[in-house]
């Protein structure tokens, strides 16, 4: 049996430690599923805590981890298969969700990923279970998960789904990878499902966000900041004028995001969609904040102390309030993702049987998973 | 006691259906797959089904859940001597205007539900051929699609929440009214699984707000390639209707006989557009849609000049597997997907299986979502007919697959597709299904033989957990 210093000294694809990332004892970006079967194997035999590492941006979410090996998906960053006229396509987990996005553009598509995602990865997003703003028009990013290929806990290589964009076939791995902060697998490709950029678009400031929400017809977004809101249109020109008159206000052409909150503290406040003005209510004066109006999440720069209230409130409306960034003492005094689901057991045993050693950022996920 | 006994202890006489005669028709589904339902139990109360788990667990009989039977892929069919549970006395609607959601049993059928939302201004977007009869408990476990799929998606993206029991006889929450519950997301694996995870006895579903203007064009055209290029030709246009429905000719002649929808019978294809929106994007759209038709050499094209004529329509293509049974007296549907770009290739071949096999074929499919469902019309009582029948239907997967496509969009895979499963799975990714499968149930007590084929469960966990290692 080999020593963990050799069997650490032998992962493939060894790299300088990444900025942003915790300390660790050896940071590996492989550039193909064979070399993270690998580094997953050795990482199952010698019990290696393994920290999954996309573009960082997403790392505020969850339980800290203190990772004896960083993986980073750096190098699998290949775009395998664009089918325009299927709408779907197929990259590798480290693609930039910019670089899809700017790419898609230039065939008038859109994989309706984070507006603003900096240095977020296609892979992360779709692990931290992240949605853009135009989840009120197209739904959020897990309906467009088509195929995954993950590399287990265990070292691996698994695909569920197909590259298709209507799908019932077995169980649904994409959905069930959405959102598992890796602790399944390392999400290692993704088939996504994509839809036509409108032809118009435009963004309205609104002085009224539930006025203009309950004028627009399906908006891209109605997203509320600050005492007013920006209607996000898109559609045939007439149909966007048409829209951008009926709501009334300034119209901007094209689509201007909010840019990111301000401040080290944020946490996503997730409510049924007909609770949200409560919710801003609470917040509003106290905190910055970004509103998605007929979705349901809110999010708030800010609250560093005691947030146990709010909490209590929004899990008792059939939500949450979730830390996604804030630094690591705070972790230590509030748990990020408050009450765990009802059905934490069922979770657990599902974790345990595609992670049994469990390696792959264990802790992550509520309820200490 | 017996656990027919202790059933009627709980359910009451009428309830717990035990006789030959009685049982009989919950045996089967819509397809051509028979099972025997040795005991039938209809339970009112997720307390009741519950309780029903609880006793087949004691008992180690098998449950199979069922709502109208409307399946197509032997889903609901008992495969071992076990329970049927019938879920359609379960059929409460609880509409929530606020957040345009409704939380509803699952034998509410489909299009009750829609019919009860409509004065309020929404719909259930998931719209099955067979609406009018299955039941929404049924839409989830296969995931169902329908016409209006292909803008609006299947069930799993209408489902936010599932009240289930498990197999520890458990009654457990999965999902939520506000999006992204924290966790694993567990209602979009139980959707789509075929009642091998567990009962569900209620369901949070998304409503969909019906559209300002609608308009349904109907197009026809000399060849099924014309008609595949305009489906292609729209969408690459950046149009994503709100259907997109392909007939071929023998389909069409068999609907006009049947319900005189007014498809033209002398075209090779007929394809159905609809688009919905504000006033202003539906006629954008729909001028579109009569261009890229145009292209392509349409031999027809007609806006539905009102809602009758657009019922009418609608009513012809929803119609189409009733019309088959004046061709002939049995048909075996199929259902598969294979990409968009692939349709006339697929179509090719598969209409080159039906004239090797000597079986009438006819087509009418989701052609938006690459959707296929190829129906064989043929009569069992002729000899050998239905082994012909059977092989034809493996050749025709077969080539789906081959195109990269895949075995079921909207029926899912039951006892029919099952072992086809191999064509598109490895044993890797069988075994990682069949892991998800013990998690829920280790004993395989609901739906046993279904999904996946035998075996699947084929890698052993070769290291032990460490101790501690459950932070």
């Amino acid at each position: 049996m080999t020593s963990v210093r050799s069997a650490l000294d032998g992962l493939p694809g060894q790299v300088d430690p990444i900025d942003g990332a915790p300390d660790a004892d050896a940071t590996v970006a492989p550039s193909s599923f064979e070399e993270i079967e690998a580094v997953l194997d050795a990482a199952s035999e010698h019990h290696l805590r393994t920290l999954i590492w996309g573009g960082g941006s997403h790392q505020g979410y969850g339980g800290r981890l203190d990772p004896v090996v960083v993986l980073s998906t750096a190098n699998l960053n290949r775009f395998v298969d664009f089918q325009p006229e299927d709408l779907t396509v197929t990259v590798e987990a480290g693609v930039l969700v910019e670089d899809l996005e700017a790419h898609l553009e230039q065939h008038g598509l859109t994989a309706a990923l984070p507006e603003t995602p900096g240095t977020a990865t296609v892979g992360g997003v779709v692990a931290a279970g992240i949605s853009g703003w135009r989840r009120a028009r197209y739904g959020p990013t897990r309906e467009r998960l088509l195929e995954v290929t993950l590399i287990t806990g265990d070292g691996r290589k698994v695909r569920g789904g197909g590259r298709v964009v209507k799908n019932v076939t077995g169980f649904d791995l994409p959905r069930l990878a959405t959102g598992s902060f890796g602790s399944l697998g390392l999400i290692g490709q993704v088939c996504l499902k994509l839809w036509p950029l409108p032809p118009a678009k435009a963004t309205v400031m609104a002085s009224d966000g539930d006025a203009a929400l309950a004028t627009a017809f399906r908006p891209q977004a109605v997203v509320e900041m600050g005492g007013s809101a920006r209607v996000f249109l898109g559609g045939t020109p007439e149909e966007v004028e048409g829209q951008a008159s009926a709501i009334g206000g300034e119209v901007v052409d094209g689509w201007n995001w909010p840019g990111e909150l301000a401040g080290e503290v944020q946490w996503s406040l997730r409510v049924p969609p007909s609770k949200v003005r409560t919710a801003i209510n609470e917040v509003n004066a106290k905190y910055e904040y970004q509103a998605a109006l007929g979705v349901g999440e809110i999010l708030i720069g800010g609250p560093d102390g005691d947030v146990q209230a709010l909490r209590t409130w929004a899990e008792s409306v059939g939500g949450a309030l979730v830390l996604v960034a804030g630094p690591a003492e705070l972790y230590e005094r509030i748990d990020p993702w408050g009450t765990p689901p009802p059905a934490l057991s069922l979770q657990k045993r599902i974790v345990q049987r595609f992670d049994p050693v469990r390696i792959l950022n264990p802790g992550r996920l509520p309820g200490g998973l | 006691m017996t656990l027919t006994a202790e059933l009627r202890d709980i359910l009451g006489h009428d309830r717990v259906l035990s006789e030959p005669l009685e049982r009989w028709v919950y045996g089967i589904d819509s397809g051509v797959v028979r099972g025997d339902a040795e005991l039938v139990a209809f339970p009112e109360t997720t307390a009741e089904v519950a309780s029903i788990v609880g006793l087949a667990r004691h008992y180690r009989t098998p449950i199979v859940a069922r709502g109208a039977g409307t399946g197509l892929a032997g889903g609901a069919v008992p495969t071992q001597p076990g329970l049927v549970v019938v879920l359609t006395k379960m059929n409460s609607v609880e509409i929530d205007e606020e957040n345009a959601t409704a939380w509803v049993g699952p034998g509410v059928i489909n299009l009750d539900l829609s019919k009860q939302t409509e004065p309020l201004g929404y719909h259930f977007a998931p719209d099955p051929s067979s609406q009018s009869a299955c039941t929404i408990g049924g839409n989830i476990a296969n995931n169902s699609g329908g016409p209006h799929c292909l803008a609006e998606g299947s069930t799993v993206s209408h489902v936010l929440a599932l009240e289930m029991v498990t197999a520890d006889g458990d009654v457990v929450m999965l999902g939520g009214p506000a999006p992204d519950p924290v966790g694993l997301d567990l209602r979009g694996v139980v959707v789509g699984s075929e009642g091998t995870l567990g009962i569900i006895t209620k369901a949070l579903v998304r409503l969909t707000p019906n559209p300002p203007d609608v308009r349904t064009l109907l197009t026809a055209f000399a060849s099924v390639e014309d008609a595949a290029a305009t489906v292609s030709g729209i969408i690459a246009r950046g149009v994503v209707p709100a259907a997109l429905e392909m007939m071929d000719q023998r389909m069409t002649q068999a609907v006009e006989r049947f319900v005189s929808a007014g498809f033209p019978t002398d075209a090779a294809a007929v394809l159905l557009a609809e688009v919905t929106g504000l006033s202003a994007a539906v006629e954008a759209e729909a001028a579109i849609v009569e261009e890229v038709a145009g292209q392509n050499n349409a031999t027809t094209i007609r806006v539905a000049a009102d809602e009758a004529e657009r019922a009418r329509l609608w009513l012809g293509r929803k119609s189409a597997f009733g019309a088959v049974a004046q061709a002939a007296p049995d048909y075996y549907l199929h259902d598969t997907v294979v990409p968009r770009t692939k349709l006339v290739e697929t179509m090719t071949r598969v209409y080159e299986i039906a004239d090797r096999y000597g079986i009438m074929m006819l087509n009418v499919f989701h052609a938006g979502d690459g959707n296929l469902h190829p129906l064989m019309a043929f009569d069992s009582e002729e000899e050998g007919m239905l082994d012909r029948v059977k092989e034809a239907a493996r050749e025709l997967v077969e080539i789906c697959v081959d195109v990269g496509g895949s075995l079921s969009g909207e029926h899912g895979i039951g006892i029919e597709k099952r072992d086809l499963m191999k064509l598109v799975f490895n044993e890797a990714d069988l075994d990682a299904q069949a892991r998800v499968r013990e998690s829920f149930d280790p004993d395989e007590m609901f739906n046993p033989d279904k999904i996946l084929p035998a075996g699947s469960r084929c890698f052993d966990l070769g290291r032990p957990p460490l101790e501690g290692m459950w932070v």
